[in-house]
């Protein structure tokens, strides 16, 4: 006996319909029930990888302390090892010098994998819109959720695990890998494409303004 | 000008001394003796090479020398009885912009004689170099790097002189003299494709954290960026 005989119209003897061990009469029902526990262990027990680099990440240890309690979402355990986690969680601001370090643990944690962009400065370089910085570590790596602030709160954070939860709750097997698989040609490349960087870096706010070639071309320091 | 040190609210309601006068230095010098042993000592001993002095910040003694002769005095000001500048809290430098030459700053402490001393060394931008003084202080040496690697001073004798904050193979010239673009000289696409190309292993080697470990021997630039650097 076997999970074909309690569902309904199921048993291997049903096999000839074509549509497999389970029937005609419910072709998604399995996968559907499997997308559910499978989802719900994944939320629940969502291991985050810490990037902190700055003051954002006294925010995320005060979150996982404990007056927050990020223990409280199956998070009990910090992985300070990419390749034991499932949610990237990069906490501040990222330089040039350290962005291929990103990009290198990214490229380490097996899938499914998640990552969080905490901050204004990871979300954005923030007001650090210098020659070192990082304009938003979306160039560098994919973001699932950004989180405003600078820093911010803990329920911020917490808020922003809850929507990477829901995020897992609406996923699928079936769809997974069309999602979220990555071409393995582009480990340690760059996550935008030139022009999605020019776009996405171009100064904003009151930045000074100042001349700069933007189209990917380099200028020689004597120009 | 005023022979005495601005102090309280002056500097602010006198703003800013226009940029362009083309002035070596907005500080206003004094001729004169100072209450410091070591200004009086060093006229005495070097003469002309000693070019001015000024007291800044309330009690902070400040002597311009001649770059050319700045390893000569740093030694006597170590090494003299008198004077024993044992401790080098930092050198750094300074770039004051409109063509005006960058100085790099030297900042002593005497602990025989609890004293505190500041050197200045102005070097026109045509020619940013200076003897090292790493073989005097040792923590002279990643100061000196500091500053070769953000004002493109060259430390003339450094044992090692390459890029300590920057990425070894940045090629965008050294970002705190005053004609370095804020966002960089590349755009923002090139930056992010040079810095994901960077070697990182080449960077953060394990064995130059061993005591006594040798540096890595892989710093040679490749020759596309040789002619590169600013």
């Amino acid at each position: 006996m076997g999970l074909g005989d309690l569902l309904p119209g199921g048993g291997t003897q049903k096999s000839e319909g074509g549509l497999g061990m389970f029937g005609a009469s419910s072709p998604t029902f399995l996968t559907t029930k499997i997308d559910f526990v499978i989802n719900w262990g994944r939320r629940n027990s969502l291991w985050p990888m810490p990037f902190g680099t700055a003051c954002c990440a006294i925010e995320m240890m005060a979150a996982a302390a404990s007056n927050f309690d990020l223990a409280r979402f199956g998070m009990e355990r910090m992985s300070f090892s990419p390749r034991q986690a499932d949610v990237l969680i990069c906490a501040g601001r990222v330089p040039y010098k350290l962005a291929p370090v990103l990009r290198r643990i990214w490229d380490q944690m097996p899938q499914p994998k998640w990552c969080v962009s905490m901050g204004a400065c990871a979300s954005s370089g923030g007001v650090f819109d210098v020659y070192s910085m990082v304009q938003g570590i979306d160039t560098i790596v994919p973001v699932d959720v950004y989180v405003p602030g600078c820093p911010p709160r803990p329920e911020g954070l917490i808020y922003g695990l809850m929507m990477i939860q829901e995020k897992i709750r609406e996923e699928s097997l079936s769809r997974h890998f069309e999602h979220r698989a990555e071409d393995p040609a582009l480990v340690a490349q760059a996550k935008a494409n030139e022009t999605e960087i020019v776009g996405l870096t171009g100064p904003f706010g009151n930045s000074t303004l100042q001349e700069k070639r933007s189209d990917g071309a380099a200028l020689s320091p004597d120009e | 000008m005023t022979d005495r040190p601005l102090g309280g609210l002056d500097a602010v309601e006198r703003g800013p001394l226009p940029s362009e006068s083309g002035a070596t230095s907005s500080f206003v010098s004094i001729e004169g003796e100072s209450d410091h042993p070591s200004v009086a000592a060093l006229r005495a001993r070097f003469g002309s090479a000693i070019q001015r002095h000024r007291v800044s910040a309330g009690d902070q003694t400040v002597v311009w020398i001649d770059a050319a002769k700045s390893l000569e005095i740093l030694t006597w000001l170590k090494d003299d009885p008198g004077q024993k500048y044992d401790m080098m809290s930092d050198v750094t430098g300074v770039d004051y912009g409109n063509g005006r030459p960058v100085e790099v700053v030297y900042q002593m402490f005497s602990t025989t004689h609890k004293r505190e001393l500041r050197l200045r060394c102005p070097l026109p931008l045509d020619a940013l170099e200076i003897d090292s003084v790493a073989g005097l202080w040792h923590s002279a040496n990643w100061l000196e790097r500091e500053v070769y690697d953000l004002f493109g001073v060259t430390f003339k004798g450094h044992p090692d002189l390459r890029r300590i904050l920057m990425p070894q193979d940045y090629a965008e010239g050294h970002p705190l003299r005053k004609d370095f673009p804020l966002r960089g000289r590349f755009s923002r696409a090139e930056q992010t494709r040079r810095a994901l190309a960077q070697d990182v292993e080449r960077f953060y080697g394990a064995q130059e954290l061993v005591e006594g470990g040798e540096p890595q021997q892989v710093f040679a630039r490749p020759a596309r960026d040789s002619g590169a650097e600013g």
